[in-house]
């Protein structure tokens, strides 16, 4: 082999593949009465990364769990937002993972978020999660770029998206995709 | 249904690390490149830059980009001059031990003649007050079609240099086609 | 779990001309998200971008609102438009640029009937800015055509590149 071995990888892996890799897993498109929870179950792990698309009327901070795993200290969190002038905030909370978008713009501003997990299943990394939000109410709104982190090495089987206090408004919709790698 | 989003390749760090990710001999039958990393560095820092050449080029690059660090404002940074900072921020080995950074470039274009506008957006997570998201705007400014896109642990070398892409790190080139 | 391939083009241009619009017309239904990738040109002079405009299903009230991100390479700021008369694509480069700015468009549950549509977009150029926007449409119409402008007198140049693709949820 090349004395380079190690030193750097070449295209090694050999996957020219034929087929779309970006394949729609699961969708939860939420009925009349709302929702507090949108769960994504039963994930397989045949996939590389995942993507949520998710479109809701009504904006509220999204807690964001894996694995059914609630304990909080595994999970962090990191933002920032513009707020429709001046500069841009910056912030993290400990022992949460969150989708940040907040609420109070009323139900005909939707949120849209667009949510990407890199290497979803892989059992020797942590999960860090890649977020891009917003909602805009002419006049109002918020645009995040976030990121979470949940300190866990098991492969990603199950996401349950939740709020408090408020729920997932009827005619949100949240679409799981997989993208093969 | 045509197939629209393709993997061309991709590729593991092994036991040892890599210095760098080399996608070389890429077809020009696509219409976009999209480039996915999650890698994590043995630079002795909380974040370590992942730096992106085109064609092998060390030359004409230049790029803008919002960062944020978990705290204060976000700031905006620029660089003109032999490399990308495509994910500005990664991983390094002082970050949370497991925590590999998520990072993304989209090329559109690529086989054509302009200069090489591309966008890339990461986050590098860290269990502390102090992680890195950013939005980038990035630019090649040379007209030849791109057949090789390398992912850097290094600033002046192509193939990297002293530091290593740690075990796990992924890298996927996927292409998308208008056809 | 149902699983399906998704991310199909829908159609795609290439101007042979300087066109005044470029429209996406008879977008159809069966999609849930619209992505359009952009890559244009101006024929404006000058050394200044100016924005890439969206209209839709020709609405040209003031029906349009945006918030955006944009970095200079030396500050991030944010900034907000209301009760536009177009959404905000990104920008577009001037004639004399070397260079585009490119822009990955994202029309979310475009083809609701029930509520107002919400458009993410990044874009950017490396010697300029970069930059992000959430835009609203306040209509519960769905989204079957696309209207691209650029602002004044001037037209979007050709060799610009459009295309559209559909993503289907299970």
């Amino acid at each position: 082999m090349p004395s380079h071995l190690g030193i750097y990888a070449s295209q090694i892996s050999g996957h020219l593949a034929s087929a779309s890799s970006y394949e729609s897993i699961a969708t939860v498109n939420v009925g009349s009465g709302g929702t507090t929870s949108i769960t994504f179950s039963s994930i397989p792990s045949t996939y590389a990364h995942l993507q949520i698309r998710g479109y809701s009327p009504s904006g509220a901070y999204t807690n964001m769990r894996f694995n059914g795993d609630t304990t909080a200290s595994n999970y962090r969190y990191h933002y920032t937002v513009a707020t429709g002038s001046g500069s841009l905030s910056s912030g993290s909370a400990a022992s949460t993972a969150y989708l940040p978008v907040t609420g109070g713009w009323g139900t005909s501003s939707p949120l849209a978020m667009i949510t990407d997990i890199l290497d979803y299943a892989s059992t020797t990394k942590y999960k860090t999660i890649r977020d891009f939000e917003g909602i805009d109410a002419n006049g109002s709104g918020e645009l995040y770029m976030s990121s979470d982190l949940w300190m866990s090495t098991s492969a990603i089987s199950s996401i349950v998206l939740s709020r408090s206090g408020a729920t997932f408004g009827q005619y949100s919709s949240f679409a799981l995709y997989g993208i093969k790698g | 249904m045509a197939d629209t989003f393709t993997l061309i390749a991709s590729s593991t760090a092994g036991a040892g690390g890599v210095t760098a990710f080399d996608f070389t001999s890429i077809p020009s039958t696509y219409t976009d490149l999209v480039l996915k990393w999650s890698v994590r560095q043995d630079l002795s820092a909380v974040a370590a830059s992942d730096f992106i050449y085109i064609n092998g080029s060390q030359t004409s690059y230049i790029g803008r980009w919002i960062e944020a660090s978990g705290a204060g404002s976000a700031t905006s940074y620029g660089y003109s001059g032999n490399f990308t900072y495509a994910n500005p921020e990664g991983n390094g080995a002082n970050s949370t031990a497991n925590a590999f950074s998520n990072a993304e470039i989209y090329i559109p274009s690529y086989a054509g003649s302009y200069y090489k506008s591309f966008a890339s957006i990461n986050a590098m997570e860290n269990n502390a007050a102090t992680a890195y998201v950013s939005l980038g705007a990035n630019l090649w400014s040379n007209g030849s079609a791109i057949n090789r896109v390398t992912i850097s642990t290094s600033a002046t070398s192509v193939t990297g240099g002293a530091q290593k892409f740690l075990q796990y790190s992924t890298a996927y080139l996927y292409g998308v086609s208008n056809a | 779990m149902a699983a399906g391939s998704t991310y199909t083009k829908i159609s795609s241009y290439t101007l042979g001309s300087n066109q005044t619009t470029v429209t996406f017309s008879s977008i159809p239904s069966t999609y849930t998200d619209l992505v359009l990738i952009a890559v244009p040109f101006s024929t404006q002079a000058g050394t200044s971008s100016n924005t890439l405009r969206a209209n839709f299903n020709s609405d040209v009230s003031s029906n349009y609102s945006y918030t955006l991100m944009y970095g200079d390479g030396t500050s991030a700021v944010s900034q907000r438009g209301t009760n536009a008369t177009f959404a905000s694509f990104g920008s577009i480069s001037q004639t004399s640029a070397t260079a585009p700015y490119i822009s990955i468009i994202h029309l979310m549950n475009y083809s609701n009937t029930t509520n107002y549509k919400s458009i993410l977009v990044r874009d950017g150029r490396g010697d300029e800015y970069v930059e992000a926007w959430v835009n609203t449409w306040r209509s519960n119409s769905a989204i079957n055509r696309i209207d691209l402008t650029r602002d004044g007198s001037n037209q979007i140049k050709s060799g610009s590149i459009f295309t559209l693709y559909g993503i289907a949820a299970a």
